[in-house]
Parts: C-alpha cells; structure tokens; sequence
C-alpha cells in the first residue's frame, strides 16, 4: 500500500533506510561548522577515549517542511516529536495524543501520502517532507466529504479518536477509493476507538468506498 | 411510534459533528495560553511506602521552575473522601502522587523531576482484598482495610427456609479484574487566576463538583470558581469525580500569578486515574425443581485499591444481582476493601458488570442442571413491573425486560441456533448464549441536581443553557431536540451551551444514564416555561386568548387559521426584551430509574489456540423512549464493544512480587479494535416510562453489562467448559480444555 515517494531534491541524496533522515540535509538544514557535522557523526565515544569530553549530541535542528500546503522553516529540538510540534509550537490541535506511544493512532497524519503516527516520528524526520493534518480537509464550513460521512452515520462519539480515524481513512481511500470491508477493516485497525464507534466508523467508510 | 412528535423519535446526527470532525473542536488539552506553566507530577515507584525526607532544593534551583510542592505544602488540601492530602506522605500505590513541579515548559519540568530526591522507607504492601481483610495484612489507613469497619449486611425474608425448600443448591465463586476507563483524552486542565477569581479549562462529566471542590479547597466562594468543558474526550466515569489535578493547577495559578497546565501522560493515567473495582464474589442459590428461585445468598469483596473513590463499591455490585429475579429470601454482605491496587471509582454502570457476570453464569449452570433452557429459566423468574426492584422492594417506573428478552431471542434466533450445538465436529465449536440485566441508572439521591435554562431571542434563535457536559452521546443534540419539540421551533433555530458554571445551571454529574432524565426535564420544564411567557406576548400581540394559540416549526398559529406568525415578530416584542424559561424539579425520593436488558452472543471457538472470536451480539435494551434513536444505537453498540473487551481482553495487571504495574499502556492493556467487533444488532425497546421526560430513560451504562456473561454462557455452549474468571483468554481457554480433558 506504501507508495514509493520522490522525496530527493536536487544535490541532495536519496532518503533511504528506516529512519529515513538525510543527514546531508538535516546538517545543511543546520547550518552547522563541517567540525560539528564531523563531531556529530562521531556519535559513540572510542571505548580507549575514556577521558575524552563526552559527545553531547546533536540538540537542535532546523527543518523544512511543507505543512497543509505551507512550507515552514523551523527550528526543532532532536527529541521533540512531530506531535508536539504540531500541537504546541504551531497551534494545530486537531491533531491528539493519546498514547504518545504508537499504540492508539489518535496522532494520525498523513506523510507523503501515507498514514502515520505523529507521536512516533521525530520532528527531523519530517524535514523535506509533506505533512497533511485534519486542518486541511474542510474548507471554511465545507467539509471534506470523509467528514460530512463521519458526521452523517454518527461514526464518533466523544470526537478525540476521530481526527485519526479521517487521516487514516484519507490515507486508505487516496490509494484504494473502492476499499473492501476487509481492507478498511485492516487500514483502520491501527486506530482505537474507546467510545468503540467502530460499527457506524465501518459503515461510514464503506459508504464512501462504494460511491467511489 | 414517536409519530406524534416533530422532532423526538428522528434518526438526529450529533449538532457538535462539525467541530469534532474537522479537528477545530478543543478539548481541554488543546488550550493555550500566554506564560502557561507546564505541571509534572512526581509519583511513588512503590506501591506503600514511607516518604522519610523530601529535597527539593535542587528542583526548585533549575532556571525555569517557578514551584515545587510536596505534602508539606498541601497538607491542608484533601482529594477526596477519605480526606488524606493531594500530595501524600504514605505512598499508598505505585504511582501515589508524592510532588509537583511547575516549570515554564514540559523539558525543564521533567527534568526538575529528576532533580527531586526522595527517600522512602518501603512498607509492606498488600494487593489481594482477601489478604488484606486478614489480621496482620498490612494497613493502608489506621482505621484498618474495611471501610466502614464492617460489611454491609442485606437480607429480606429466610434464607435458612429459602434452602430448606429447594430441590437444588448451587454454589461458586467468581472473580473479576481491574479495569481501566481508557478515555482517549488524558486528564487535562488549564486553571488562570485573574480579576480576583479562577477559571478552570477542564475535562470533567461534573463541572459543578469541580467547582465545589476548588472552591473549598482554596477557601473562595463558588462564585469565584467558573469551570468550563464544552468538550471532553470520553469520561466512563473516571472524569465524574473532581479531579485532584483542577485543585493543583489552580493552586499553582494562584500561587504563580500564571496559567497553569497538567495533561497526565498515558501511564500516569493507567497508574493514577480510576479503575472498575476488581472483585471476587461467592454465590449460593437455592431453586426448586420447577426453576422457582427459593434463595439468594451473596457475598461481594471489592477491591476499592487505594483511596476508595466509592466506599460502597461492593454494595453498587450486590445491588444490580438481588434486584433482578424474583426470590422471597435473599441475604448480601458486601466488603469494600482498601489496598495497595491503584485508586478505583465509578466506571460505567458501576458494578453491574461484575455482579451481573457471575449472577448470570450461575444461572445459567443452575439451568442446566434442572434440564431448562437459559432463556426460560429468565423468563420464569425475572422481576415484572408490578414485582418491583427486588433488592429496595422499590417500584420501577417501567420496565420493558419481557419485551427485551423476546425481542432479542426472536433476532437471534435463539431456539433455532442452541439446537445445532448438540454436536459439532472439527477444531472450530460455535456457541450461543444468553445473559439480562437491570441497570439501576445512577444514583438519583435526595438533592440531586435538576435543572434547565432556555432563552428565547428577540431573532426566534433559542439557547438551551444546561449543566450536563457532553461526553459523546450526544447529550446537547438530546437537549436541544427537547427543547424544539417542547417549544415548536425548528431543531435548526435551537444551540446549547453546556458544562459551564458561569452560564448553565448544575443538573447533576453527566454519568450513571443520568442526564436524559435530570437534564432532559430540566430543559423540558424549562421550556414550557419559555413557551408560556412568549404566548402571553403572542396573545398581546396578536389580540386573541392564549389558549388558542400553538407553535409548529418556528411559526406561532392562531387556532383556525393556517397562517402563521414568524416566532422573531413575537418573540421581539417580549417585555424586557427576552424571554428567560426556567426548569427544576426536586427529584422524589425511593425512586430508581431501571434500564432493562437482554443480550445474545454468538462465538465461535478454535479449539487448538483458545481463540474466541464474538461473531454477533444482539442487544435489546428498553430505554423508555429513544429521544434520538441514532445516538442511542450508538450507545448500544459502543458499550456492546466495551463490554466484549472486559470479557476477553482488559486486565490491568500487577506483579504480586513488587505491586508494580506490567501493562499501563494502551499496547499491552488490551483494548477492542475495528477488527475485534463483531455484527451488532441493536434493538430498541420503548416501555414509555412513567417519570422521564416523554416516557425516556438512561442508555449510557447498561450496554456495557450483558455481553460479558452472554459471552461466557456461548463459550460454554460451544466447548462445554464453565469460565468464572474474566477476561476469558486465549490461554484461560486452553486451560479449561485441558482440565476437561482430564
């Protein structure tokens, strides 16, 4: 379902791996000395280098991303999450935490195209990538048609799941609009419902499926 | 059947769906504000200890902490009954609150945390509320483990008589775990401190007791304390009690001058929020050979864990079974016990679960034995309307449980399905079983709350202005159709404003199924008054007897007439130019509200991993009327699910050599997910209650109760294995196979 996404910019290398950083990039982005990239790659202290002074690490970054559409240039401490940047440095709550441990998918938001939990990616690994949040979806007073379904079915209850409930179901629908039950079943899975509005969460969706 | 209204009885999508799903809706975690104050709290890594020194130099050094407390400071600040302090001394669970920090954000307050040294003298600690009732077990509190001192003893008729009489006798035990709410949003508050008074951003089914409890605790008067919650990521009781946490942020606000914010994270919440109470609960009945019950005898151990949020936790548990059947001699005893377990409080339908999981397992056995089938057996012996709550010998008000259990059976297809289960071959064995319910809806105690306010503009625009907070259920699209049908105007014309001290009027804590009842006739009353006092203005107006005058869709008709008068034209020349309606009600004593129920399961058991999959639940629930029958399926469904994860899944566990917590989270706290539930099929029952407004009842709780029991009875259908002990795992199956197998 993961669709191979074109994240290379010219000059820069391909993203590769499971952290999925670019560290020329990320360093670029940093605008730091080449002693401190040097510095930075030697992450690990030699064992014989006891007495050396310890690494700190690296502890601030500077990251491009595009964002609902608009581009931001921020500046990021390594161990803040994409969720907490989200949430407390750019306002935008309608992204939740729940868990902050990827087990409940309150955090859902779309990166190059596909679902992922906000409370798990560092916010540097959003750099250079395109991030969609609910935010996007309505237009003014117009919702997103995944929404009017979430409101016309009743698909929520107390509403703290629902903002990953849609992402995720955004997610599934850009890449498989005529999902089957099972499939909506398995994309969904990821999210927890406490208020358990699973039954009419099913039927919302695949009334949308089969519009499609 | 609701055709004789406009609005009531119509499938209403929720009015606050655009908020939510749109993601502009903000919950009390969502507020921001300048030169907030980030609040951690530091808590006990054991479950009983000794705090014997507290520094704090270090933690209060770090630029950026603005206040460190600990009980020295908030000795004078009670958390609730049992009044012992917020920050404590005696760590009596892991995860007692022991110190807070206030820092100007989250990275220097958690590192202030780590700053603050502690040494504890570890105590010995207790888990098992059986152990803990034991001479020498060791005391949480002076007074000793037992709250109260003594159980608390129920008996009606002659129970010695009752099993002289019976044919046979059957005795158990059962057991059930600890549960966790599990809301989605954490708990969170903002509290500021200016113009000489505090207002508090809080997530709370009780916005009234949270101002009570700020009030006393600062020493302010009420007035001085406005809470407000216009929406809330899930309660289930764990937010109805007033959270120790809006106490500190408004503390520290005060003491600060700045706003002050605390979002526990999700293990905290696990460790230190409420649970449902574990219990173990010993059942003989006596029954004749005709399957007339002769005797009840029940005794229900609690574990309230430590600081009992409920102190008759196990009574609430006792209740929901004598209530239920009918039988002449019954006799209860109820312990509610304190140990070292995490704090337990009301969670939905406050021990009915447990209670009703071992009453109707028992029954279903007891069936069996006298050759009747389950279904029968509950026909036969269920308390009718005129036989009243069988526990308080009260009356109901209604009671639609005969229709519930033929309903359910007749969708189900109950005869039919228990006919093929004689035997099965293969690895994989379907089961189908069935369980009931009484669902006393919460408490309605002398003094509750119950109130309403309706305003009607000078445009013909409404405003409901009610106490009750909208936690999901559509609490404020059930209101404001109240009003629309009770006033005659358009749905469209009418908003509410809810959970808000400084605007709405309290109407008791949104929990126990309460607030179709007290806050539906609250606004109902509320808006007779309101229409009263705009027809006194429609009969000036327009010249004619007030008698003659009726309001249909936001237009005001005079009798004979088919031309209607626009509500603005009227409703703008009202003298002091509004029209204010007001609604109370004191709530009459000895009455109980009862939703009844009867659910149906069907599972289907893999033989060689243990593994049940619940393939469909049918859940008939009697709820009086269904004022939106959309949001009441949906209460139905989703406490169906609920209900499931208690029987198969949730237990929050604790390691019996440590006290300490193996699963606080929601990865390995197992929660139901869209791929665990299975065909529900809700089924509306409508006894048109005596009292409620329109006829209506509760539907909050009950769905919750009756899956769990249905389960284990279809479990044992299908592989002839008895479970006594929830949740039903994979592994538990296995087990019961094997002992069968001998």
């Amino acid at each position: 379902m993961e669709k191979e996404r074109d994240v290379s910019t010219s000059g820069e290398e391909q993203v590769s791996g499971k952290l999925r950083v670019s560290r020329r990039g990320f360093l670029k982005g940093m605008g730091v000395s080449t002693a401190a990239a040097a510095m930075a790659t030697a992450m690990v202290p030699q064992l014989e280098a006891e007495t050396a002074p310890l690494v700190k690490g690296i502890r601030e970054a500077v990251i491009v991303t595009e964002i609902n559409g608009k581009k931001y240039r921020l500046a990021v401490k390594s161990h803040w999450t994409l969720l907490e940047v989200l949430r407390r440095e750019l306002g935008l709550t309608g992204t939740k935490k729940t868990c902050d441990r990827s087990s409940c998918g309150a955090c859902t938001v779309i990166m190059d195209g596909k679902a992922v939990y906000a409370c798990t990616q560092l916010a540097i690994e959003a750099d250079k990538r395109k991030i969609t949040t609910i935010e996007a979806l309505s237009e003014g007073e117009t919702m997103h048609p995944i929404q009017a379904a979430f409101v016309r079915e009743d698909a929520y209850q107390c509403g703290f799941c629902t903002p990953g409930q849609i992402m995720s179901t955004k997610a599934l629908l850009d890449s498989n609009p005529r999902a089957s039950l099972a499939e909506i079943k398995e994309a969904l899975s990821g999210n927890i419902c406490r208020c358990s509005a699973y039954p009419k969460i099913t039927k919302a969706v695949l009334s949308l499926a089969r519009k499609a | 059947m609701s055709s004789e209204f406009r609005v009531i009885g119509k499938r209403q999508p929720k009015m606050d769906g655009f908020e939510k799903v749109t993601g502009r809706a903000k919950y009390a975690s969502d507020f921001s504000l300048p030169g907030m104050l980030c609040l951690k709290i530091l808590r006990s890594p054991y479950p009983h200890a000794r705090i014997v020194n507290i520094d704090t130099s270090k933690a209060l050094a770090l630029p950026g902490v603005k206040a460190v407390l600990t009980h020295k400071d908030m000795a004078a600040y009670p958390r609730w009954n049992p009044s012992y302090p917020i920050l404590t001394d005696v760590a009596r669970f892991q995860g007692d609150d022991v110190a807070l920090v206030a820092a100007v954000d989250e990275d220097t307050a958690v590192e202030a945390l780590g700053l603050i040294k502690v040494d504890y003298q570890v105590l010995p600690f207790v888990l098992d509320p059986e152990e803990a009732l034991k001479p020498g077990a060791p005391k949480l509190f002076p007074e000793g483990n037992l709250i109260g001192g003594k159980p608390v003893v129920v008996s009606r008729g002659d129970v010695a008589k009752g099993f002289a009489e019976a044919d046979l006798i059957y005795e158990a035990r059962y057991r059930t775990p600890i549960n966790q709410h599990a809301t989605m949003e954490s708990r969170a508050c903002i509290a500021q401190w200016g113009g000489g008074r505090v207002t508090i951003w809080d997530s709370t089914q009780a916005p009234f007791e949270v101002q009570k409890a700020v009030a006393k605790a600062l020493k302010i008067p009420q007035s001085k304390v406005h809470v407000t919650c216009e929406f809330m990521g899930g309660g289930f009781g764990d937010k109805g009690n007033p959270g120790r946490y809006s106490t500190l942020a408004a503390v520290v606000a005060r003491k600060t001058g700045r706003p002050a914010r605390v979002e526990l994270d999700r293990e905290e919440v696990y460790l230190a929020a409420g649970h449902r109470y574990p219990t173990v609960i010993d059942l003989k009945y006596g029954v004749k050979k005709d399957g007339t019950l002769t005797a009840i005898q029940a005794k229900v151990v609690a574990d309230a864990g430590a600081y009992a949020m409920f102190p008759l936790a196990a009574f609430d548990a006792l209740g929901c079974m004598m209530s239920i059947y009918r039988c002449p001699n019954m006799t209860g005893e109820a312990y509610t016990v304190s140990t070292n377990n995490p704090t337990t409080g009301p969670m939905r339908c406050v021990g009915h679960p447990q209670g009703t999981f071992a009453q109707d397992v028992h029954m279903d056995i007891i069936a069996e034995k006298l050759g009747m089938d389950p279904l029968e057996f509950k026909l036969k012996n269920h308390a009718r309307l005129e036989d009243g709550d069988q526990f308080r010998k009260i009356p109901f008000t209604s009671n639609g449980m005969e229709e519930c259990i033929k309903r359910g059976a007749e969708a189900f297809q109950w005869k039919e399905k228990r006919q093929k289960t004689a035997s099965q071959a293969g690895p994989i064995k379907k089961g189908y079983g069935v369980a009931i319910h009484a669902c006393r809806h919460g408490g309605m105690p002398p003094g509750m709350p119950l109130s309403g306010m309706v305003r009607i503009n000078a445009d013909g625009t409404v405003n409901v202005f009610t106490g009750a907070s909208e936690l999901g259920g559509g609490q404020k699209t059930t209101m404001a159709m109240i009003a629309a049908e009770e006033l005659g105007v358009l749905l469209s014309n009418v908003f509410v404003i809810s959970a808000d001290t400084d605007m709405t009027t309290d109407t008791g804590v949104t929990s126990g199924s309460r607030q179709t009842i007290t806050g539906g006739t609250g606004v109902k009353l509320a808006s007779t008054d309101a229409k009263n006092q705009l027809l006194d203005v429609a009969a000036d107006e327009l010249k004619t007897d007030k008698k003659n005058l009726s309001i249909q869709d936001s237009m005001i008709y005079v009798a004979g007439s088919d031309k209607g008068v626009p509500l603005d034209q009227i409703a703008s020349k009202a003298p002091g130019g509004v029209i204010v309606g007001r609604g109370y009600m004191k709530i009459p004593t000895d009455v109980f509200f009862h939703g009844f129920a009867a659910g149906f399961a069907e599972v289907e058991v893999d033989t060689r991993t243990g593994h049940v999959k619940v393939l469909k639940i049918v859940a008939a629930h009697d709820l009086g009327r269904a004022i939106n029958p959309l949001t009441a399926e949906s209460q139905i469904e989703g406490g169906v699910v609920q209900g499931i994860g208690f029987g198969m899944t949730e237990d929050q566990i604790y390691d019996k050599a440590t006290g300490i917590c193996v699963n606080p989270n929601h990865l390995n706290y197992k929660l139901m997910t869209m791929k665990d539930v299975p065909e529900i099929v809700p089924i509306i029952v409508e006894s048109i209650d005596k009292l409620g407004p329109y006829g209506a009842k509760g539907i909050g709780e009950p769905p919750y109760t009756p899956p769990t029991p249905a389960i284990a009875n279809a479990i044992y259908n299908a592989i002839g294995v008895r479970f006594s002990e929830l949740p039903i795992t994979n592994r538990a199956i296995l087990m019961g196979l094997k002992a069968k197998k001998g």
